[in-house]
């Protein structure tokens, strides 16, 4: 027996889990229920978060940040074009998830609580320098996305603990392009790559590079990012930065690749989403 | 609405008729349709969410039936391949899949006709790319896409 719970509010969902600690937190159920159909979940109860309203939307704030509230479904963030400049890395993720479906059922706190590390969003959110909102017993807390994604299927959330937003930082005069290699549209991805772009004049004033699908969680180099600033990123400059990269990435060989293909692949994908999204930053200039 | 076992009674609306059902918390809306209320439409193929073949609309969006838990579908609007005719009519897009050939074993069919319906509810007119997009979460393994995706265009005028 399974039982089925409906909080209405935050509060009452977190103390869903003080009274049923074995619960599983549900938002879409693309994830959970296709777990439980595989075997791989049985809980006894179920808490799904889709009556508790203040979880869905999308609501720039007056700082320039974006909130994106945890039940928001993929179809909704796909298509949400206030999500722009720099912010529009989640956006382009977000509409390249799965098939039409499964973007009307998923969420974003969903996606990433279980965080598939072959999933849109990570490396989306780790370029975004996304910070995740998360709510407990023990009171509420953000987390880096860099943070977030510890490791296989595991997330920094706390037991009981339930994602109720994912803030995103002002980037109005950058741009954003995501790299994804599959072999076939909807499936998840052999890599991916989320490019955050700015440019000043001829001169890059911001990069923001993450590789997802190449490892326990998305791959980001700061410090290398940081030595293409003020720089020109001519095409030796991007490549250093690729190849770093792939030296990073800790891929497996799967149904969909083997390791190596995937370190081969990588820094061409990165070269390409780095001039993509600056070519759309220079052409919004 | 649920007992302290675990058996919840949730009030379902499918195809414009209130449904009461006892369902476990764990029990899929497609277990549902096809144990419960006879509505074998919806297919049971891969059961992960993946292959499209047991589609239903939720509020007339296609949404897969066998990752919805029938608890959670209660308060909305449940359309099955049933539900789009009374009789033996057939919708502008079933009778375009007729004159194009596009079924064969007809596993795949409701979950594309469903699809295909919701397209067109909120495109008119799509084009073969737009097709293709919106079909590209169900998967046929006899007849091909092609007769398909020629259908849908031609369901809804375009060319």
């Amino acid at each position: 027996m399974t039982l089925f719970l409906e909080p209405r509010t935050v509060a009452e969902a977190v103390a869903c889990f003080r009274d049923h600690p074995e619960a599983r937190c549900m938002s879409g159920g693309a994830t959970l229920v296709a777990m439980m159909n595989a075997g791989l979940a049985d809980p006894p109860a179920v808490v799904s978060l889709r009556r508790i309203a203040e979880l869905v939307g999308i609501a720039p704030a007056a700082d320039g940040w974006t909130k994106i509230g945890g039940m928001t479904p993929h179809r909704v963030t796909a298509a949400e074009t206030r999500l722009a400049g720099g912010q529009a890395i989640v956006r382009l993720a977000a509409g390249r998830i799965a098939n039409p479906p499964v973007r009307n059922m998923g969420t974003i706190g969903g996606s990433i609580s279980f965080s598939d590390p072959a999933a849109d969003y990570p490396a989306a959110l780790v370029a975004a320098d996304a910070e995740i909102e998360v709510v407990g017993s023990g009171g509420g807390r953000r987390i880096a996305a860099q943070d977030f994604f510890v490791d296989w299927y595991t997330t920094a959330l706390e037991p009981g603990e339930i994602v109720v937003a994912v803030h995103l930082p002002p980037a109005p005069r950058a741009a954003a392009a995501y790299e994804k290699l599959v072999k076939t549209e909807g499936d998840m991805g052999i890599a991916t790559v989320a490019a955050v772009v700015e440019m000043d004049r001829g001169a890059c004033s911001d990069l923001r590079v993450a590789v997802g699908a190449c490892g326990p969680h998305p791959v980001r180099l700061r410090e290398s990012e940081s030595d293409l600033i003020g720089g020109r990123l001519d095409a030796d400059a991007v490549a250093r930065l690729a190849s770093r990269l792939a030296e990073a990435l800790d891929p497996v060989d799967d149904v969909r690749a083997s390791s190596d293909y995937r370190r081969k692949v990588v820094p061409r994908m990165v070269a390409r989403a780095i001039a993509t999204a600056r070519a759309r930053a220079e052409g919004e200039q | 609405m649920r007992g302290d076992e675990g058996m919840t009674t949730v009030a379902l609306r499918i195809n414009g008729v209130e449904h009461s059902v006892a369902a476990d918390g764990r029990r899929t809306l497609l277990e549902v349709l096809r144990d419960e209320l006879g509505l074998t439409g919806a297919k049971r193929g891969c059961n992960q969410g993946v292959c499209g073949a047991c589609t239903v609309l939720l509020d007339g969006r296609p949404v897969r039936a066998c990752l919805s838990l029938a608890a959670a579908c209660a308060g909305h609007e449940i359309t099955t391949v049933e539900g789009l005719t009374e009789g033996n009519e057939l919708t502008p897009v079933q009778q375009a899949f007729v004159e194009h050939g596009a079924v064969q074993c007809g596993f795949c069919t409701p979950g594309m006709v469903l699809t295909a319906t919701a397209l067109l509810k909120e495109n008119p007119k799509p084009n073969v790319a737009e097709v293709r997009t919106a079909l590209s979460g169900n998967l046929c393994r006899c007849s091909g896409y092609r007769k398909i995706v020629d259908a849908v265009v031609a369901a809804g005028g375009a060319r």
